[in-house]
């Protein structure tokens, strides 16, 4: 199988679909020329051309609505926000106008809208250019949002974005793309909503995010060496969320551990903990443990950056919690 | 209140380690995380690290074995109160464990409730508490043992090995069965039984012969159905003609020797077990005891026996191989002496003649009345029946 890093693997799933699809185009600042700040959308341009590698202007409330407009009249945009912190200035166009047209014209239209953006910390951005927002999306009904963790599933999971007739928000990680991974000859599409058992195990079941996913099958590794067997599970889909496949792994192992590098607070785990505390209550043999970052923002030294954003020993230490030790 | 230490569980399925040595001694000053105690597991051997800090107020097993979640020590301010639960017995396997210094002056004894109790809230898992709810088990009888002395389903499954106390197991309503009259006299007669002291004889007999006995007998009279009870009976006939000492009723006062041998047959019938008798066996054809057996064991299952059939009987034959038993014990039947459990024929392998042959093979148990018949009249009667069995020309 061939090796594709997590940034290949991004662009590879965007250049297959442009192929097969005239529908589908993409846009954002810098995307052209300079292929993207992240350097993931080079050389789109020269197969593709202006048209459908568009560069917009710094607005990410006029790259959304334009993606908007354009998915409605019946197009596939693909748009970029450059950090996952910008996405904040969208947020109007995503949560009143993306999220609720189909809905409000009674499904006369559709907004087949995929927005990929990316963000994390753990390179000294600072405050503004490392934050981890994807619970904010989570909350609105009519979106879809996903934060695969290795080339095989991004490339998989954002064919199947590009495809869903609803907005679709796909969380990259700059410290992910990188990341080397095996995947498939040929692009296989990945249905969203679907989890998938990183690693089996039988003591502590370990749900992660993003980053988090390496992080803790590192925690997992060393778990192993103590006698503690370690289940990591990645939903790879945040909404929908899989919740068969976690409540049927916390079953097996009576023990949780939900961990992701947004803060902790109201982040995503305390979701994950909350469905699991009500489907799966009579199984569990310890409280449900959550990893996240510390309700602060991110400082740009490093030191204190790494103090604030969870690692594989804090994953760790939570996963010795639910065993007693 | 000063913080309790606890022996903690260094790893999954630890339930108790060894305190081999403290690294702090009482009085002294620890800073949470640091090393407290040494503890031997049946792996390795681990320091154990403060998790609070402190003084460390008072060392409660300075040396031995003691169970996960059982406190060690106490970690507090100066000066400041402890609540002792009642010290547990040092382990058996460490008799040489010193017992506990006795406590400072200034400590406050008292007996305080298991640790998973808090406020009479017990504190449990709820996988814990499910595994309790489902095998009946009461949670305020445990220990607890997981992270701040919670009962977790380790502790529940332990307790269920544990001969504790369980839910009944939900049945339907109990039928009651008046007792019939027979069942009234086959428990009395039983009763009775029990009481007389009796020996038990077993051995085996090769059944080659008599089995070609029943085949030879049933081809050359089809009308008559001869089975191997009826050349037991036969059999067992002329071996109490031979052995008369055996053909006898014990009663209170003298032994009665019968001059027929008259065998009874126990029969399940639907109203009880029935042990109808055919007489003078001895002076019957093999056909003529099947016609008989067949005759009165059919009236058993019908119900329609008379009280004659029943009496007069000097030795009882219950055979319970059809059902594949091996082998068994029968209960007397009084006043008889002695009555024989037939097992099953087994092809067995048998030694003859120095090699190893299959034959089948009947084990015969013949319980006997002692206060009638000795052992070596007993063992004398039931050698000839084997003999008989495995050769029944011998009979004649």
């Amino acid at each position: 199988m061939p090796e594709l890093s997590y940034r290949e693997a991004v662009r590879d799933a965007l250049a297959a679909a442009m192929r097969a699809d005239d529908d589908v185009f993409i846009m954002g600042e810098d995307i052209a020329e300079m292929g993207g700040s992240m350097g993931v959308t080079q050389g789109l341009l020269d197969e593709f051309g202006p048209e459908r590698v568009r560069n917009t202007p710094i607005s990410e409330m006029a790259i959304v609505g334009a993606g908007i407009g354009a998915a409605m009249a019946g197009m596939r945009p693909v748009v970029e926000i450059m950090y996952e912190d910008f996405l904040t200035l969208s947020l109007e166009q995503i949560v009143n106008q993306a999220a609720k047209h189909r809905y409000m014209s009674g499904g006369q239209l559709k907004v087949p809208l995929t927005i990929r953006t990316q963000g994390g910390a753990g390179w000294s951005p600072g405050a503004q250019h490392a934050q981890q927002l994807e619970a904010w999306l989570v909350h609105v009904p009519g979106l879809k949002v996903v934060f695969p963790s290795t080339p095989e599933d991004v490339r998989g999971i954002l064919w199947s974005a590009i495809y869903d007739d609803n907005p679709v928000i796909v969380f990259e990680h700059r410290l992910l793309y990188p990341v080397k991974g095996e995947v498939p000859e040929e692009l296989v599409p990945i249905p969203i909503g679907k989890a998938r058992t990183v690693r089996a195990g039988t003591d502590v079941t370990v749900i992660a995010t993003g980053p988090l996913v390496h992080r803790s099958l590192d925690a997992a590794k060393r778990a192993e060496e103590e006698g503690i067997s370690v289940e990591v599970i990645d939903p790879r889909s945040l909404q929908p969320l899989d919740e068969d496949a976690l409540v049927a792994s916390v079953k097996k192992t009576n023990r949780v551990v939900v961990a992701h590098e947004a803060v902790e607070r109201m982040g995503f785990g305390a979701e994950v903990a909350a469905v699991l505390q009500y489907k799966a209550f009579d199984w569990l043999d310890a409280p449900i443990e959550r990893v996240g970052a510390k309700f602060a923002p991110l400082a740009f030294a490093p030191v204190m950056e790494q103090f604030v954003v969870p690692g594989p020993d804090d994953v760790l230490a939570a996963i010795r919690r639910t065993v007693g030790r | 209140m000063a913080d309790e230490v606890k022996l903690p569980r260094l790893g999954q399925g630890m339930e108790a380690g060894t305190i081999t040595r403290w690294l702090k001694s009482e009085g002294e000053t620890v800073e949470k995380g640091e090393p407290l105690f040494e503890v031997d597991t049946d792996k390795v051997t681990q320091e154990v690290e403060a998790e609070v800090g402190g003084t460390l107020l008072k060392i409660a097993l300075a040396e031995g074995e003691a169970p996960v979640g059982q406190t060690v020590a106490w970690i507090g301010e100066p000066g400041e109160e402890i609540k002792e639960e009642a010290a547990p017995p040092p382990a058996a396997a460490n008799p040489e464990t010193p017992e506990p210094s006795s406590p400072p002056a200034n400590l406050v004894r008292e007996v305080t409730p298991p640790p998973s109790t808090n406020g009479g809230r017990i504190k449990a898992s709820p996988l814990a508490r499910r595994i309790a709810r489902e095998r009946g088990i009461d949670l305020a009888a445990l220990r607890g043992t997981g992270p701040e002395g919670r009962i977790i389903a380790e502790d529940v499954e332990k307790a269920q090995a544990a001969p504790a106390p369980r839910a009944p197991v939900p049945v339907g309503e109990v039928e009651s069965i008046p007792l019939t009259s027979i069942r009234k006299t086959i428990a009395r007669r039983l009763t009775a039984a029990w009481q007389a002291p009796v020996f038990q004889l077993t051995l085996s007999a090769d059944m080659t012969r008599a089995n070609e006995l029943v085949a030879r007998s049933r081809e050359l009279n089809p009308d008559v159905r001869v089975t191997v009870t009826d050349v037991l009976a036969k059999i067992c006939a002329q071996a109490l003609m031979r052995h008369r000492d055996v053909n006898v009723q014990y009663t209170e006062d003298a032994l009665l020797r019968f001059p027929t041998a008259n065998v009874g047959i126990a029969v399940a019938a639907p109203q009880g077990l029935v042990v109808p008798v055919v007489r003078g066996v001895e002076r019957l054809s093999l056909a003529e005891v099947a016609t008989a057996r067949d005759e009165v064991v059919g009236r058993a299952r019908d119900n329609k026996l008379a009280t004659q059939d029943l009496e007069d009987g000097t030795f009882t034959i219950s055979n319970l191989g059809m059902f594949g038993v091996e082998q068994f014990v029968a209960v007397l039947n009084p006043p008889q002496a002695a009555i024989l459990a037939v097992g099953a024929t087994v092809d067995t392998p048998v030694v003859r003649g120095g090699a190893v042959v299959v034959k089948p093979m009947m084990t015969l148990t013949l319980t006997v009345d002692h206060r009638a018949v000795d052992g070596a009249e007993g063992a004398d009667f039931l050698r000839t029946v084997k003999q008989f069995l495995e050769d029944p020309a011998l009979a004649l």
